[in-house]
């Protein structure tokens, strides 16, 4: 279980990205998948490659590493590329072997689409890779900070991301704990037919809860014997410091933006 | 007192969505459906959480498992569609369950919210499923997007029925639990008229 593949998942390193707010990061992930629908032509194309590039090379992520994490999804890539590539039956032909008959639209369609994947990919993930996921929660906390005037429990929200991150390791090791303690009772987790290895799921999850509850009561009365009331006035620990570096990444996004508005036919 | 309630809340709930995003990772996929739909029993924590501390409290769940596993794990389309029908599914199934369980709150009560809120979360989700998902999907996977015909195909082939045998593999895990832990649960709940 633990041994799944974790393709987002947070990479240390000292990078420019890494040094990024993670609100600019946020803000510029956001704006991208937007925009990504405007490239529809060969220059269009190239720019938005080109700032994915720019990106990528900003966050010393080793390419091994990004390469090894797109496997499972590079599969997805190609197939969507032939399927384009021999459905689409427009444009002038190219290439005619037996049945196989490749057109130049389909032929463009299978590279656009496929790349406009693999960018839209690179750079979400490239959020996750560079940014811990604490960041992420309070960058999350300050953008979405206006919408308390409707009442929004922003600050809440916040917090229990935060003990929930927290207490993904502890509760994962309590898990494999308790797994094993029920192995050696003789229950089993992975063979059997699909009926018993459903029934086994409740002697792991009623310890399970049991403890965890018991935590929370624990964390709870901790919380505030330190003196922990709500989030009015609440100062914090890691305090966010939004930089030049961080609205030079939004410029540039604008600027990405108002190219592609130019360039795209 | 009042506050440590709150206080306890917060962090409870913390704590079943670490609990079910563990378990969202321990899916499976279902003998006889494709191997994008898979069975996990993180619903169970959101139906746990909304007993003890109200309704509110498993849409919470639902939403904080969602953000971490797209925080996490990522999404092969690159914006969280897989995600937000995750969500949608949850809701749809706790929601129901819940409230069937204020009204009558005896084990029979609980397994008809359960199986309430399977059927509607089957068919809401594969409206939406129609309508949203499935269009999205091909959308953002750069797909050619599917005609309505193979819309429906799928969806009455394989969504409806994987999401009642998902709901129904859920209420029953859900219901031996629940036989075990009904006293405690008792004992745990915060919110008892709502």
């Amino acid at each position: 279980m633990m041994d799944k593949m974790i393709f987002g998942r947070y990479v240390p390193a000292e990078s420019p990205m890494h040094r990024l707010d993670p609100r600019a990061k946020l803000l510029m992930v956001f704006i991208f998948v937007f925009i990504i629908f405007l490239a529809n032509n060969i220059a269009t194309y190239v720019v938005i490659g080109a700032f994915t590039l720019l990106i990528l090379n900003m966050s010393k992520i080793p390419a091994g590493f990004l390469i090894g994490g797109l496997r499972p999804v590079f599969y997805l890539i190609l197939f969507t590329f032939f399927l384009h590539l021999f459905f689409t039956k427009e444009g002038d032909l190219l290439f005619k072997w037996n049945f196989i008959e490749v057109y130049e639209n389909g032929l463009r369609q299978g590279i656009f689409i496929s790349l406009r994947f693999a960018f839209l990919i690179l750079i979400t993930s490239i959020l996750t890779l560079t940014t811990t996921p604490i960041s992420i929660t309070d960058g999350l906390e300050t953008l979405f900070n206006p919408l308390k005037k409707w009442k929004l429990p922003v600050h809440e929200l916040a917090l229990m991301m935060s003990i929930s991150l927290r207490f993904i390791p502890t509760l994962m090791e309590e898990t494999d704990k308790i797994m094993k303690a029920q192995a050696a009772r003789g229950t089993e987790f992975s063979t059997g037919p699909i009926k018993n290895r459903i029934k086994a799921i409740v002697p792991l999850l009623i310890p399970l809860f049991v403890s965890s509850f018991k935590r929370a009561e624990e964390l709870a009365t901790a919380m505030e014997s330190r003196g922990y009331r709500g989030g009015e006035g609440r100062t914090k620990y890691r305090l966010l410091k939004w930089e030049s570096k961080d609205t030079i990444l939004l410029a540039a996004i604008m600027v990405l933006t108002v190219l592609l508005l130019l360039l795209r036919s | 007192m009042i506050r440590h309630q709150k206080v306890k809340t917060l962090v409870g709930i913390g704590m079943f969505s670490s609990i079910s995003y563990i378990l969202m990772l321990m899916n499976f996929p279902f003998p006889g459906f494709p191997s994008f739909l898979l069975v996990d029993f993180s619903d169970i924590p959101a139906l746990i959480a909304a007993v003890i501390f109200g309704p509110a409290a498993g849409i919470m769940v639902e939403l904080i498992k969602n953000s971490l596993d797209y925080m996490m794990t990522g999404a092969v389309t690159g914006v969280p569609v897989g995600q937000i029908a995750n969500f949608s599914a949850g809701v749809l199934f706790v929601l129901p369950a819940y409230y069937i369980y204020k009204k009558i709150s005896t084990k029979k009560g609980m397994a008809a919210g359960l199986l309430a809120g399977t059927v509607i979360m089957s068919l809401v989700m594969s409206i939406l499923n129609y309508f949203v998902f499935l269009p999205a999907y091909t959308l953002f996977l750069g797909a050619e997007a599917m005609s309505s015909a193979q819309a429906k195909q799928m969806v009455v082939s394989f969504i409806f029925p994987f999401n009642l045998v998902k709901g129904f593999l859920i209420t029953v895990v859900f219901m031996l639990l629940f036989v075990r832990l009904n006293s405690w649960l008792e004992k745990q709940t915060v919110y008892k008229n709502i």
